[in-house]
């Protein structure tokens, strides 16, 4: 699926290891109803919810605009009170504040102060967390290296664009090298690079055993790093569970290889269709998605160009993030590849992501039916920037209105 | 306490940023060195210096009052409005420290200001004291730039002689209304505070000092006295003559000055040094020749002796500091009121509780009537409304709380040379910033921790 799957040989010496399975995060009867001036009430925004969620997992909050996810983090964080309900965060309400120390959290828009350039911004939230001063600075540069500020970092941030400003976003959400991070749609407003930086960073993060809230709209986001998923819509939870249990058609099979002779092809066909239907088998050859595409367009660029108009590509994750495991930069991992500098590598072919060349492939055949079937290789995915209405209406024709408020 | 700070130096970032901290210094330095350029005087060097401090002072603390309000209001508002707020309370900082910091930004904001303020006006009097003449200068050394302490007569407790009159005079009278009563109480104390305070023509009243506990520190020094008069025929051009008899009774010590005084202004003599009896007490008396009209000095104010306490500087930094401690308790009135509303009803609120305190006059007629309705000519009294049930007691609450604030006035202080004593600085202290601030402080805090920080969109 990513580039960054592989797990290094050394990172549990260098990472304490979680404990499996303990909840980190746990949520019941979460109800929140807002209500207007005279206590009546306006909006259900988030109705009877459960869930949990357990240490080092990606955990994905998926539903289209109004449907409660926002509402959900912001009661997670304490700055909503839920109406009914009950919430525990590393055992803790919301609000108790040694908690916080631990919880790093990006909200949906740019809330920095805007008068702040990037290094105060992320001295000024260092200092909330009681970093000492020399850690501070450390962090500060490899946070600004990894999210590609590092040459902006006297810029106000209210001269920053939207991308620009998620990424300080993100860099103050991981100052403190937090245990839980919630991600409010994290790549909104990023370009393509930037959005697969994200998905990089929140596997890494994952790896290190971190906890990971990511609430989105784009499916591909979620698709790409979630371990397991709940799916709102008008405030309620209308599914859960890991995207194997979701997303798994377990009566189809598909098969990847290279390209066979045609007289071996047809073999093969002749075998199949004595026990498929001829237009159940569809065969293609696989097309690489256009993320994958356009990230090697750009790295070819860059390879030509030196300059930019502002932002860098981000560099590896900052090595505090890392744990000391990965602090030798991996070429296999794209947020380092993209930003390894000076010694021209030979162009390679598109470096497809672990999952991009199976996701298009044809189906070439079902095999026999005794032969477990094999887990379905993820779909490809689609660009970044996915249309937000376009998500909106999958999902609304996947789970129909919402009940009445 | 670093999360505290780092919060207060937030404001500190804002100030300079966004060129507040830029536009109050030229607006602070146009008020100090601009407006001396329009002022009319008197023509003598003492009045000049009087009305430069007076201006001066005034100036600054309305503009950084202003300021403070202003800046309490949107610090907090907008930063909820705004969302900034919800990445910082996020963090593992409690709001209250987020409120206090907040609060301790604007404060050192304002003291910077403030004395940076203070230091050009204290600088520009002395650039213009010394290019005046000599005998000028000694004049303003003598009369501004010095801090001069009061002592008064022991205060004279009207209450029990009004209360024993009233009963006799009542007696035989079944039903006096409400309103009779309270007439006829302050007539019979306006009766009986003309009794220690009248000079009638041809007689002399007398006072004592109690000065024991300075003997020492007076020893060989001038003291003044100021007084205050009223006559009875109403010719305020008139000068009224009349002798000061002050020294111990009956000794050869005794000095009597001739002073030719204006009715109903504070007026200030010198009187010559060690004059006080064996127990320390100065005494000193008035008397009003047959040919004048009869005098009245009023109990409050009509005499007061006046004795050098500290240097000018050390007043004038006390009198900064009092000012300081209303603008910390603007700020704390700012601040809780941004802790629950929007930027503009918060500012909307703070302006108007200010009003209320500029207002204590009106607050405390309302007190004294019992009701909010006016005179009434054709009842020969006061109305009654339904709402004096839930205002008068609100009002009389509020008067309590105004009278902790409005009894210090450094700027008058200073421009006539008296002084701000440590005392009285440290009950500033303990009132308006302690008490009343504290008070809001609490407040401001307990909304703000209580507050949904989310419910606001974001609109930057």
């Amino acid at each position: 699926m990513s580039a960054v799957a592989e797990i290094p040989e050394n990172v549990s010496a260098a990472t304490p290891q979680p404990e499996a399975g303990k909840a980190i995060v746990s949520v019941r009867g979460l109800t929140k109803i807002y209500k207007d001036f005279w206590g009546r009430p306006k909006a259900r925004a988030v109705d009877n919810v459960d869930f949990e969620v357990r240490q080092g997992e990606v955990f994905g909050l998926l539903g289209p605009n109004g449907s409660g996810k926002s509402t959900t983090v912001k009661l997670l964080l304490g700055l909503l009170y839920p109406t009914r309900g009950h919430i525990e965060v590393f055992g803790h309400s919301p609000r108790h504040v040694k908690t916080k120390a631990h919880i790093g959290y990006l909200p949906e828009e740019s809330y920095l102060y805007r008068y702040l350039d990037s290094r105060e911004t992320l001295n000024f939230f260092g200092n909330l967390f009681d970093l000492p001063a020399a850690e501070r600075h450390k962090r500060n540069e490899q946070l600004l290296e990894m999210v590609g500020l590092n040459q902006v970092r006297t810029r106000v941030v209210g001269e920053f664009s939207k991308g620009m400003q998620r990424r300080i976003g993100l860099a103050q959400a991981l100052i403190n090298d937090p245990d839980l991070v919630i991600l409010d749609e994290p790549t909104a407003g990023l370009d393509p690079i930037g959005c697969r930086e994200v998905k990089d960073l929140i596997l890494a993060l994952a790896r290190r055993g971190k906890t990971v809230i990511l609430s989105s709209h784009l499916l591909s986001d979620v698709e790409d790093v979630c371990d397991r998923v709940v799916i709102y819509y008008g405030g309620r939870i209308h599914a859960m569970g890991t995207l194997k249990e979701l997303l798994v058609k377990p009566d189809t099979v598909r098969i990847t290889m290279p390209v066979l002779p045609r007289q071996s092809m047809q073999a093969v066909l002749d075998l199949i269709r004595r026990d498929v239907a001829a237009d159940k088998i569809q065969i293609d050859n696989p097309t690489q998605n256009l993320e994958s595409y356009f990230l090697e367009v750009v790295r070819k660029a860059r390879e030509n160009l030196s300059e930019n108009s502002g932002v860098t590509s981000g560099s590896h994750v900052a090595a505090y993030l890392r744990g000391e495991a990965e602090s030798v930069p991996n070429k296999d991992k794209l947020l380092e590849r993209l930003t390894l500098p000076a010694a021209p590598t030979p162009a390679q072919p598109a470096p497809p992501t672990e999952a991009a060349p199976k996701i298009d492939q044809a189906k070439l055949a079902s095999l026999a039916r005794a032969a477990e079937p094999e887990p379905a290789p993820a779909k490809p995915a689609p660009t970044p920037a996915a249309d937000l209405k376009k998500a909106d209406e999958k999902l609304s024709s996947l789970l129909g209105h919402p009940p009445g408020i | 306490m670093n999360k505290i700070i780092t919060i207060a130096g937030l404001t500190w970032k804002a100030a300079f940023r966004y060129r507040l901290f830029w536009v109050m210094t030229v607006l602070l330095a146009a008020a100090v060195v601009g407006l001396p350029l329009m002022l009319k005087d008197d023509g003598t060097a003492k009045g000049l210096t009087q009305i430069l401090l007076t201006y001066t002072l005034t100036a600054v603390s309305t503009l950084l009052g202003c300021a403070t309000l202003w800046l309490s209001c949107g610090t907090l508002a907008k930063d909820v409005e705004e969302c900034q707020m919800q990445v910082v309370s996020v963090k593992p900082i409690a709001r209250w420290q987020i409120w206090l910091g907040k609060w301790l930004g604007i404060l050192s904001l304002n003291a910077v200001l403030l004395a940076l303020s203070a230091g050009a006006i204290f600088g520009l009097l002395q650039w213009r004291a010394n290019r005046l003449p000599a005998d000028q200068q000694a004049i303003l050394h003598h009369d501004i730039f010095i801090a001069r302490a009061e002592a008064r007569r022991p205060p004279v407790d009207l209450s029990a002689q009004v209360d024993a009159a009233l009963k006799e005079r009542v007696k035989g009278y079944a039903a006096l209304s409400d309103y009779q009563i309270a007439e006829l109480r302050q007539q019979i104390t306006g009766q009986i505070a003309a009794e220690y305070s009248e000079v009638p023509p041809g007689f002399r009243r007398r006072w004592g000092v109690d000065l024991h506990t300075l003997r020492d520190s007076l020893r060989d020094q001038p003291l003044e006295l100021r007084v205050k008069f009223h006559a009875a025929s109403p010719n305020p051009d008139a000068q009224y003559s009349m002798y000061w008899v002050i020294g111990p009774t009956n000794s050869a010590g005794q000095v009597t000055i001739l002073e030719k005084l204006p009715p109903d202004s504070f007026q200030e003599f010198q009187i010559p040094p060690d004059l006080l009896d064996d127990r320390g007490i100065l005494w000193v008396d008035v008397v009003n020749p047959p040919e004048n009209s009869a005098l009245s000095f009023p109990i409050e104010d009509g005499f007061e002796l006046l004795y050098p306490e500290s240097s000018f500087v050390v007043n004038f930094a006390r009198g900064m500091a009092v000012i300081f401690c209303w603008l910390a308790l603007l700020a704390s009135i700012g601040l809780a009121a941004a802790s629950y509303l929007s930027f503009p009803v918060a500012a909307f609120v703070s302006v108007a509780l200010l009003i209320m305190g500029l207002s204590s006059g009106t607050i405390g007629s309302v007190v004294e009537n019992g009701t909010i309705t006016g005179y009434d000519p054709a009842k020969a009294g006061y109305g009654r409304s339904p709402v004096d049930i839930v205002l008068v007691p609100v009002f009389r609450g509020a008067l309590k709380i105004i009278k902790l604030v409005e009894g210090f006035s450094p700027i008058d202080d200073l421009s006539s040379g008296r002084s701000i004593t440590w005392g009285q600085l440290g009950l500033a202290v303990l009132q308006i910033v302690v008490l009343l601030g504290g008070f809001f402080c609490v407040l401001g805090m307990i909304f703000f921790t209580r507050r949904e920080l989310a419910t606001a969109q974001g609109n930057n």
